[in-house]
């Protein structure tokens, strides 16, 4: 099958401080690195689950697929042409085939605007009026299980779940090949929470689009994603079918994430991998593997170089120079 | 028995608004033991934060208790005036909230502010920067003396939320309520936040009341929990009564919808269908009976009793025998 988006090697980066400022401080690399190297595929119809802690660049990784963000260095292919390099005039068409589901649903709903005219704005803006346009509505709010009349209420006027919804709706909207997520879930209560999980589901089997899904929460991600990836100050740290990396998982912060999570059992008995202390500011990227800082199995080799990635052509990819299946002397 | 901390009794609060009265909390019966964490749990629009504020007694304007009590080692809170509640709120009751950077002054050193809390106690102000020196380190953070002139912007997340717990207890207090402590952190920190919680608590032998929508947490912290729905106390009892033998379905319904319990990976998770009600113009009868599995026809008719399953275990169902 032929991949819908391919990732080469990308690499993003910011300017923290003008070149007048660099120049004066000596400062001869004034950026930061918010995407480092990362590689990815995903196939049609295929969820992709993207999990990393607060700024591990997971959402700009996603920005930098919408175009939203400039890119250094690296390759986005969508359906083989690559999107880098792009004019915006060249990569509107693109953008019809990507939507994004944005991370507060409240918040990316205007205010001022009624649902009705919220889910007009795509058309309008990729001047694909359909003949006509309130049905057009009415199906995709039935679509997403909420009822045509809804169209004419205001976004403070909807649950969480509702607003989520619509969201989901205005995703759809296009009907594009590939959706990002970005936490379709968090602060959704567990009740709604699967409601919006099933909802996607459905609407994956019935029209086949691809999701990217980003989050932090890893039982979310074991339920509805097929490939997963781990990521951690702009590196993809281990990636594969998520089945490999929730049971044969090989990086030790993979491990660590996993056995963050709380059981609903008072009596469980908690075997942890601690890791101490917080993910380090990317102002002050550590040397060698960017884990070291808080890897329990740290050597000197991981404070000095990058590990290379072990099996490069294999589905299930880790960088680690110990990982978890070779045991330490 | 001893006397609880915090003892709730029969408690109502109501909200007046422009489209009627919300009666946002229905005879809530809680009490809270020395030095035990009782968990709260409830989806949004519960009450749990209207309950807190109803303690603290810092109610929204349009708020008022419309019956019950609130004792605090045996005093009643709301026949106390507003100086006297001030020297009961920041000393023997202290909160720690959901959102650090909010609950810190961003234009104050973190000294300053720890400096500040602790205005009570007649000590010089180097043995205050001492003492809350000490407390930061207490708590995880190494070098306290330098950090505490560090303002809160220089620290990340986990760290702030550290700081305010240990301002919550360089006063000592007997009560701790925690809002949410855990949310806004990522799971690697909510593990380390839960930990030190844990360990404060059996070195202060405070009380707490942790609320929280996490069921993880609540089952790994506390000792007793208490479940919210719309306004009600539907279920309490020990963390091993609600956890291993829940009584009201919504408890049991809460806790099937949790993704992490389930074991087989499936494309289609469990929800709870349905809307709370509406907190204006209450349903007769059972609270639950729009969304619960079970429901008959007395449900819709009259308001389940509270039922005694064990001796701290109590759920509000028709279905449920003592």
């Amino acid at each position: 099958m032929e991949p819908l988006l391919e990732v080469d090697q990308l690499r993003v980066r910011f300017r923290t401080k003008g070149s007048v400022k660099a120049l004066l401080e000596k400062d001869d690399d004034p950026f930061i690195d918010g995407v480092m190297g990362v590689s990815l595929t995903i196939y049609p119809g295929q969820t992709f689950g993207l999990v990393g802690e607060s700024g591990s660049g997971k959402t700009t990784l996603a920005r930098a697929v919408m175009g939203l963000v400039p890119v250094q260095s690296g390759a986005i292919r969508f359906n083989g042409k690559n999107l880098i390099g792009l004019n915006r005039g060249q990569i509107k068409p693109f953008r019809r085939d990507i939507a994004l589901m944005f991370q507060d649903p409240a918040g990316s709903l205007s205010p001022r605007l009624k649902i009705r005219s919220i889910l007009a704005e795509p058309f309008r803006i990729h001047n694909k009026l359909p003949d006509n346009l309130p049905d057009e509505i009415g199906r995709l709010l039935k679509m997403v299980n909420l009822s045509p009349a809804m169209g004419d209420l205001y976004p403070h006027q909807l649950s969480g779940g509702q607003a989520r919804r619509v969201g989901v709706a205005r995703a759809l909207a296009l009907s594009p090949k590939l959706i990002i997520a970005d936490e379709p879930t968090a602060g959704l209560d567990v009740s709604v929470q699967g409601e919006i999980l099933n909802l996607m589901a459905r609407l994956q089997d019935e029209l086949g689009v691809s999701f990217l899904i980003i989050t932090h929460n890893l039982a979310v991600v074991r339920h509805v994603s097929d490939h997963t990836a781990i990521m951690y100050l702009g590196r993809f740290l281990e990636q594969g079918p998520t089945q490999t990396v929730f049971h044969h998982m090989q990086h030790p912060y993979t491990q660590a994430l996993l056995s963050a999570h709380a059981s609903p059992d008072p009596d469980a008995v908690h075997h942890r991998i601690a890791i101490s202390g917080e993910i380090p500011s990317l102002f002050s990227r550590p040397k060698g593997c960017e884990f070291h800082t808080r890897c329990p199995r740290a050597k000197d080799v991981c404070r000095d170089r990058f590990p290379q990635a072990a099996e490069p052509i294999k589905a299930h990819q880790y960088f680690c120079h110990f990982p978890l299946s070779e045991s330490l002397q | 028995m001893t006397q609880p901390v915090l003892d709730i009794s029969n408690l109502s609060v109501d909200y007046q608004t422009p489209r009627g009265t919300v009666q946002a909390l229905r005879h809530i019966h809680l009490q809270v033991p020395p030095a035990k964490v009782v968990g709260l749990v409830g989806e949004s629009g519960c009450g749990k934060s209207t309950l807190i504020s109803a303690v603290i007694r810092l109610m929204a304007e349009n708020a008022h208790v419309a019956e019950g009590e609130i004792r605090f080692m045996g005093l009643d809170l709301q026949a106390m005036s507003a100086a006297e509640l001030r020297g009961i709120r920041g000393r023997d009751i202290s909160m720690v909230f959901q959102d650090p950077m909010t609950a810190l002054n961003p234009v104050l050193t973190i000294g300053r502010q720890m400096k500040d809390i602790q205005y009570r106690d007649p000590l010089s102000g180097k043995k205050k920067r001492e003492r809350a020196a000490r407390m930061l380190e207490r708590v995880g953070i190494s070098d306290g003396l330098s950090r505490l002139d560090n303002y809160p912007h220089q620290f990340s997340g986990g760290m702030r939320q550290r700081i305010t717990i240990a301002m919550a207890l360089l006063v000592k207090p007997k009560l701790l309520i925690a809002d949410e402590p855990t949310t806004a952190l990522d799971a690697t920190l909510e593990v380390q936040i839960i930990r030190l919680l844990k360990d404060l608590q059996t070195d202060f032998q405070c009380a707490i009341l942790f609320i929280s929508h996490h069921l993880n947490v609540i089952a790994e912290l506390c000792d007793y929990v208490g479940v919210m729905y719309a306004g009600e106390l539907v279920e309490k009892g020990t963390v091993r009564d609600i956890f291993h033998r829940p009584g009201h379905p919504y408890t049991r319904s809460l806790l099937e919808c949790d993704p992490s319990v389930i074991e087989e990976p499936t494309r289609f998770l469990p929800t709870i269908p349905g809307d709370i009600p509406s907190l204006i113009d209450l349903p007769e009868g059972c609270i639950f009976q729009d969304r619960c599995e079970k429901v008959m026809s007395v449900c819709r008719k009259t308001q389940p009793p509270a039922v005694h399953l064990a001796e701290h275990h109590t759920a509000a169902c028709h279905f449920l025998e003592e």
